[in-house]
């Protein structure tokens, strides 16, 4: 059985190439152009996925606003951000409302449909066992790259997956620079720099809530940041740094 | 439109200079104050000539007060008709003229003019070696009289002589008031007490020792004095006197020189005496303040009353004012009246007037009077301290002038009257005035900070590239200078508006673009996942490539304004600046491979704890790096870092191009490139600098750009303050 993207997108011309290019992978897709026709069918039946722009016609965060009525239906229905406003501030409400990733409009359709092929297979492995190859374990910090999660002393980071990709091209290869051209590569995204910055900001916020001492992203100025293993010496972390 | 002054006059001074006006205001009260005393003077005389008048009134038809003077002559003759001055004081009979007022100007010269005998047996008619100087004065109920007698040789009486006159002496001859004639001989047989003689109507011939007649005689360098009275009881309104000269021991009368004949009752002089009747009159009119003078036809005083340094006239109050003691009065007293006499004079109480002698006042309004018209004259005292103010009426009796009433008044009163006129007016005006120009001077004082400011406020509100800093605070005034800064207000309400649309066009360009791009870009890319023909295939890559730099151009766009958004929530804090720096240039060098980067710190700096932010400070050098790597020409870029006056002073220097002149400025503009369009491969919107010099403006830094020389180049300057605990 196919899976069910939905997309609510007031401009029609994006819409149906999005619609197109994910038909061509063999997703059933449904288009709609505003709030309430959306609020109608959903409340009919939640497709697998949805993909969000956040002005609406007339309601400029309409998105948002289906977002939160979404969340409050299902708990784990990926939803993705898909629009052309770019600020910090929409970033982060978007986010902070539950949405898994918050794209803007300038990534390619390759790397939209990689996105959402990659938050499916999270879908997917979530119900599955833990299965070892996918695993990458370095000190605390352990990465399934199957499910697309990482956990930090045994507690899962809640990471979207562009926030995601970068946490695993840097752990990957720990103690190497990754230049900010390149996590950009690695995450799929294409942004600017500052955007970078700013997703390395909040990835390191979300580690510190579970670990107020988190410091292994480091940031290499002139550079780019890299991923430091935690310092053995101190005060004894758990028993998972041996494992 | 100004006139450009060399000097610049500010709205407060010009304010005080058109307050000066309030200097006429004086002027005006000083002529009004003139004016209206020029007005009292003239009721000063009307009331003048009405005294003068009503006593005349008394005085008209009543011949009794006249007749038994010789006020009825036809003419008088100056020497034989006197007049006896009333004497103020009482005379000390002494001989010495001194206790006589003014003798040397009143006295009388006799000499060869009064010659009543000469000696016939002189063959050649002996000179006259004689002459005397008299006087005469009333007082009390006696007639005092004064001889001053020059001769060549005083003969005094032998002591054995029985004779009188054989020896210098003095003939006197009354005829007294029941019309007897009487004649007397002084006649000393030495200085001292006078011997006097009755002469007249002798039974045997025998002269009679009179003492009624007392006196002193005193020898002097030039002959000898004799003062001496008689009681008014035996002298009648007649008289002569002459004084006998002899020059040898016993000799003959050589020379009699006398006021008249005394021999014969018909041949003596007149006297005139003030009279006691028309005092009497006068003297009722004493309390009018003023100075009276009753003449008769011949010049003659007859009575007089007042005097005239008391005669200031109605006008003058003899009010001194309240004693009170307040603090007004002490400062006037102390510091203003001072002041105002240095411009206004006070009346003298104690000036000079001698115009008049008593037996002969002259003057055009005694002279008009006497001709029957009532005239009045103005005229300075001598000493010229005082204006005197003259009115004369004449006196009637059966239709013919027989004397004259004189009023003099000085016009002390109506000076006094100015005076204190002024003075009250200088004061107000004074507090007038100081009121006036406080108020003016608080007045000008708060219009001028008004002004200033908005001035300031005007100022600070657009900095020197034309951005709003900050709003206008409007004014609640409700007056011009208020809608000024209402305007204003708005004016730069109406420009931050504006330059927020332009600041926000970048940010919303790159929003309303990326939705059109984005249609492009994903129909581009459907597209190019069918299968297409080889020739569109090219196209549709140009396409994309396009589509690229296009999206390039939006990036760079919306970084600059996430910037600005970014900085507003970033946090500082504390770190080592060296350190970030150092890593900086590390990564230059890995990212710019064919430039060689020069890195210098100065000796002080080992570390340095900064407050702000590193990525933004690292992401501000990139750009400035960037930029100098773009422009440098022989592929090198120093760096330098040294600390002044607690400044981080950071310096990127390349050897290149110079930047234009009027670019300096503006390079860290938003939107401004000096790139020649050959450079233009990439696109470029000139969003880097500005980028840098936001993130040095949330450092509270400044950055700038210069040029430099041999080899030319451009240096950026980088100054960040220190934080205090750094």
């Amino acid at each position: 059985m196919s899976k069910r993207i939905a997309i609510v997108e007031d401009e029609a011309a994006i819409r149906e190439n999005y619609a197109d290019v994910l038909r061509t992978q063999g997703y059933q897709v449904q288009t709609y152009e505003n709030r309430e026709t959306a609020t109608a069918a959903f409340n009919l039946r939640l497709p697998h996925l949805v993909i969000l722009d956040i002005g609406l016609e007339q309601e400029y965060d309409g998105g948002f606003t289906l977002c939160q009525w979404l969340r409050t239906l299902s708990k784990t229905l990926p939803i993705i951000f898909l629009t052309a406003r770019d600020n910090d501030f929409d970033t982060v409400s978007g986010l902070r409302m539950g949405a898994d990733d918050y794209l803007t409009k300038d990534i390619s359709l390759p790397h939209l449909s990689a996105r959402i092929a990659a938050l499916f297979r999270r879908q997917d492995a979530l119900d599955q066992p833990t299965q070892q190859e996918h695993m990458l374990v370095s000190g605390p910090l352990s990465i399934d790259s199957q499910r697309m999660t990482i956990a930090w002393q045994q507690q899962t980071v809640d990471l979207t997956v562009t926030e995601f990709w970068m946490v695993f091209a840097l752990a990957k290869h720990p103690g190497h620079v990754k230049n900010r051209q390149q996590l950009m590569q690695d995450s799929k995204i294409y942004v600017d720099d500052s955007t970078i910055t700013s997703h390395i900001k909040r990835i390191r916020k979300k580690f510190m809530r579970i670990d107020s001492e988190f410091d292994c992203i480091e940031t290499v100025y002139g550079m780019g940041y890299r991923w430091n293993e935690p310092q053995q010496t101190g005060k004894e972390q758990t028993g998972a740094e041996e494992s | 439109m100004a006139l450009s002054l060399p000097i610049r006059f500010g709205l407060r001074s010009k304010l005080l200079l058109l307050s000066t006006f309030l200097f006429s205001i004086p002027w005006f009260g000083y002529q009004y104050v003139w004016e209206m005393e020029k007005y009292l003077r003239y009721g000063q005389e009307q009331t003048l000539v009405g005294t003068a008048r009503a006593l005349a009134t008394t005085l008209h038809d009543r011949p009794n007060l006249f007749n038994s003077h010789a006020s009825f002559l036809p003419s008088v003759e100056q020497g034989r008709d006197l007049y006896g001055y009333q004497l103020k004081n009482p005379i000390r009979l002494d001989g010495q003229y001194r206790d006589w007022p003014n003798f040397t100007s009143r006295g009388h010269e006799y000499g060869q003019d009064h010659l009543l005998y000469q000696q016939k047996t002189s063959p050649s008619g002996e000179a006259l070696t004689m002459a005397f100087k008299t006087t005469l004065g009333k007082y009390d109920k006696y007639l005092y009289l004064f001889f001053n007698v020059t001769d060549d040789k005083v003969v005094y009486r032998d002591k054995n002589m029985i004779n009188l006159n054989r020896n210098d002496h003095l003939e006197l001859a009354f005829v007294d008031q029941a019309g007897k004639f009487s004649r007397y001989l002084v006649s000393n047989k030495k200085p001292g007490w006078l011997d006097t003689y009755r002469i007249t109507d002798l039974d045997n011939n025998i002269p009679v020792v009179t003492p009624q007649i007392q006196g002193q005689w005193l020898t002097t360098d030039q002959g000898y004095n004799i003062e001496l009275r008689v009681p008014l009881s035996m002298v009648g309104d007649k008289i002569a006197f002459a004084v006998h000269d002899v020059d040898k021991e016993q000799g003959k009368v050589t020379h009699t020189v006398g006021s008249a004949d005394p021999r014969f009752a018909k041949t003596l002089g007149t006297v005139l005496v003030p009279s006691p009747e028309i005092e009497r009159i006068v003297r009722s009119m004493r309390y009018t303040n003023s100075s009276i003078w009753v003449v008769d036809q011949h010049h003659r005083v007859l009575a007089t009353a007042g005097d005239i340094r008391q005669a200031a006239g109605v006008w003058h109050k003899k009010s001194a004012g309240s004693e009170d003691t307040s603090w007004w009065r002490g400062l006037e007293q102390k510091w203003l009246i001072p002041l105002y006499y240095m411009v206004l004079t006070r009346p003298p109480s104690d000036f000079i007037d001698q115009l008049y002698d008593a037996s002969n006042l002259t003057g055009k309004h005694i002279v008009g009077a006497l001709k029957g018209a009532a005239t009045s004259q103005w005229r300075l005292t001598q000493d010229q301290q005082a204006v005197i103010l003259s009115a004369a009426y004449p006196i009637f009796i059966n239709n013919q002038v027989q004397g004259a009433v004189i009023v003099e008044e000085t016009t002390n009163g109506i000076r006094t009257l100015r005076n204190r006129a002024l003075e009250k007016l200088f004061s107000s005006i004074l507090a007038i005035m100081l009121l006036g120009a406080v108020a003016f001077f608080l007045f000008a004082s708060r219009i001028s900070s008004r002004i200033r400011t908005l001035r300031n406020q005007a100022e600070q509100a657009i900095d020197e590239h034309g951005r709003i800093k900050q709003a206008l605070p409007p004014s609640n005034t409700n007056d011009e200078i208020g809608d000024l800064s209402r305007s204003f207000t708005t004016a730069v309400n109406r420009l931050s508006q504006y330059n927020h649309y332009l600041e926000n066009m970048s940010s919303r360009l790159s929003h309303e673009l990326r939705t059109p791009i984005a249609v492009v870009r994903t129909s581009l890319e459907n597209l190019s996942m069918q299968t297409m023909p080889e020739s569109a295939s090219a196209y549709i890559d140009r396409a994309q490539s396009g589509i690229t730099r296009l999206n390039l151009i939006l990036t760079n766009m919306s970084e600059a304004t996430r910037i600005e958004q970014m900085l507003h929530t970033t946090d500082k804090m504390d770190f080592d600046f060296i350190q970030v720096l150092k890593g900086c240039v590390q990564g230059y060098q890995q990212i710019y491979p064919n430039i060689s980067f020069d890195f210098t710190v100065s000796e002080s700096l080992k570390t340095v704890n900064f407050l702000g932010s590193p990525e933004h400070i690292a992401q501000l050098l990139d750009k400035v790096v960037a930029n100098a790597v773009e422009f440098t020409q022989d592929n090198q870029v120093k760096l330098a870092i040294s600390e002044e006056k607690s400044q981080l002073v950071l310096t990127i220097s390349n050897n290149g191009e110079l930047l234009p002149q009027q670019m300096q400025e503006r390079l860290f503009d938003s939107m401004v490139s000096v790139r020649s369009s050959k450079r233009q491969e990439q696109p470029h919107l000139g969003l880097g600098l500005y980028i840098a010099r936001l993130i040095c403006e949330f450092h509270q830094g400044k950055i700038s750009a210069s040029n430099h020389h041999e080899p030319d180049g451009v240096t950026v300057t980088i100054s960040l303050p220190l934080s205090t605990k750094g």
